[in-house]
């Protein structure tokens, strides 16, 4: 199915901001916000996993059912996993296709990806440091 | 120890009034501040990295000293034709300034992350000028509050208790009962559900929407159709009544709008909304700006250059073209030869096609702790994060400038010792 595919922040996101190796931002940012009517559409329950397709390639996410979100539009916390899917075209105007993006989305089997696995995927080297005290 | 009064290092709200308690360098208490302000100065330790860090050439990372960093910060900045040196929204005024002088010096292109936030605002204000007031004004006067295509809830969360809806204002008797709050949004957020009115408009039509409370405001709803995206002419009666009959009216704005389409032209109609209701009673426009010193970059860049961002030295003055000059255009055209990135993180905030190709050339990273950039570039200096480790200068989103103050040393180097250490190294070779 076809989403107009909008990004933002949300607290969660914004927390992990200063922490973005951490767990916890990794699973506020790959969250994908649908309305429960599309989520009856595309038969998913929420937790179930969705590929996210757009002019830049794929990206795998789990589905969070938001009732404010109207349908046929998806919200994605602004972050690695959004920006994944999304092309360089700025109109013009410096600014990307953030909150104007359509995307195709259907149901997948297959797991959500990490950051790192993210940027490994477009040409970054993982790197891992001792946790401090 | 408690130090009180000190300044929130995270959003464009620079809450000046946060209690910080410390048992030797680190932080136990945090009281005032948000749940985003509090999480920050809380794990401010964690994730920072120990030293510099370089690739090794063997597909891995090792250690570097800072001085070894700083020599190949310089070298890839100088070997560069056409460097790109972006961020600085994150940092402190004194840094940011020196980051101008060296793109100058580079024939680089400075810009700050403004480019990908509210850089359409300052577009729009280019056109036709901003009606701005400081958030004092707002907070003490403002009987009507608009938040369109913003969520402060999740975003901007103290911004309601301390300068709108919550706040207590001087020239009101009950604030809280007295203040009308109207959202508009294309969906239902946390902000909207508090509101006295929620507008709910179809995704790209802000502009639509703004031009039938402007005809409305000016007397000619006439021409308005019963529904204009989604909205009914009933209620936009209603807004532009209520709008009208304000005694201060403030309205703010987020990315809602400069990310939508028609981006900046969408802020150019609320700003003469405002404009017009100016004709009836007192209207003011404020962005809500993200990171605590976007608004600082956009004054330094602007007070040295003449632009406030997105500022290309390569015809050896300064030239502003966003769409041009912007760095997500750069970087998707695959323009830039070198990137140097301070206190920001397009890895992961830029689309993936710029990330592909800052992957593929030398970038320097400037930051405290480990990013999603950070795989992406070939060299990170840790800094000291201001407002914790390090003080200097920030502006507030009403641009009003506040000093920083730190309480922690963790012996870190601060972002105007090391932009000024390359500098030093980039004018060793090019003579100013």
């Amino acid at each position: 199915m076809r989403f107009l595919f909008n990004t933002g922040r949300t607290v969660a996101q914004g927390i992990g901001l200063d922490r973005k190796s951490g767990t916890e931002y990794a699973g506020a940012t790959s969250r994908c916000m649908m309305n429960p009517v599309d989520m009856m559409d595309l038969d998913v329950e929420s937790g179930d996993h969705l590929v996210v397709r757009g002019p830049a390639g794929e990206v795998v996410l789990s589905v969070v059912p938001a009732e404010g979100t109207p349908r046929g539009m998806v919200f994605v916390p602004l972050g690695p996993y959004a920006n994944h899917v999304l092309g360089g075209e700025t109109h013009g105007t410096g600014m990307p296709d953030f909150k104007t993006q359509t995307v195709e989305i259907e149901p997948t089997e297959r797991e959500v990806p990490t950051v790192t696995e993210l940027m490994e995927e477009i040409g970054g080297v993982a790197y891992e440091q001792g946790a401090r005290p | 120890m408690i130090y009180t009064d000190m300044v929130c290092p995270f959003c464009g709200c620079l809450c000046d009034d946060v209690v910080i308690e410390t048992e030797g360098d680190r932080v136990v208490r945090v009281d005032n501040a948000c749940t985003l302000g509090t999480h920050k100065l809380m794990t401010t330790r964690k994730d920072r990295l120990k030293g510099p860090i370089m690739r090794d050439g063997a597909g891995g990372w090792r250690d570097a000293s800072y001085e070894e960093a700083i020599e190949y910060a310089a070298g890839v900045l100088l070997d560069a034709d056409r460097p790109l040196l972006y961020g600085w929204s994150s940092t402190q005024g004194e840094a940011q300034g020196l980051g101008v002088s060296m793109a100058e010096l580079l024939g680089g292109v400075i810009d700050s992350t403004t480019s990908v936030c509210h850089g359409p605002s300052i577009l729009a204000i280019q056109e036709v000028g901003h009606p701005g007031c400081t958030l004092g004004q707002v907070k003490n006067r403002a009987d009507v509050i608009v938040y369109w295509g913003c969520n402060p809830t999740e975003a901007h969360p103290r911004h309601m208790s301390r300068y709108t809806t919550y706040a207590d204002g001087f020239f009101l008797q009950n604030s809280f009962r007295e203040r009308k709050l109207i959202v508009v949004d294309i969906r239902k957020t946390e902000t909207a559900s508090i509101a006295d009115e929620f507008v709910q408009i179809k995704p790209g039509g802000d502009y639509a929407v703004f031009s039938a409370l402007r005809a409305i405001v000016r007397g000619r709803g006439a021409v308005v159709p019963p529904t204009v995206a989604g909205v009914t002419k009933e209620q936009l009666e209603k807004i532009a009544e209520i709008c009208k009959s304000a005694k201060f009216g403030a309205f703010f704005f987020g990315v809602g709008l400069t990310m939508a389409p028609g981006r900046y032209k969408n802020v150019r109609n609320a700003i003469e909304l405002v404009d017009e209701l100016n004709r009836h009673t007192k209207w003011t426009l404020t962005p809500l700006r993200g990171h605590y010193n976007v608004y600082g970059s956009n004054e330094v860049f602007t007070w040295m250059t003449g632009y406030p961002y997105a500022v290309d030295f390569s015809r050896q003055i300064a030239f502003y073209n966003p769409g041009e000059t912007t760095s997500v255009d750069i970087l998707a055209r695959k323009e830039c030869d070198a990137c140097l990135i301070v206190a920001s993180d397009p890895g992961a905030h830029f689309p993936r096609k710029c990330l592909e190709h800052l992957a593929s050339i030398p970038t320097v990273l400037i930051d405290p702790a480990q990013t999603v950039t950070t795989p992406l570039c070939r060299c990170q200096i840790p800094t000291a994060v201001t407002g914790i480790d390090a003080s200097g200068t920030a502006y507030r989103m009403d641009g009003v400038p506040i000093h920083m103050k730190a309480f922690l040393d963790l012996g870190y180097p601060t972002d105007t010792e090391i932009v000024g250490r390359i500098f030093e190294k980039v004018k060793e070779v090019r003579h100013p």
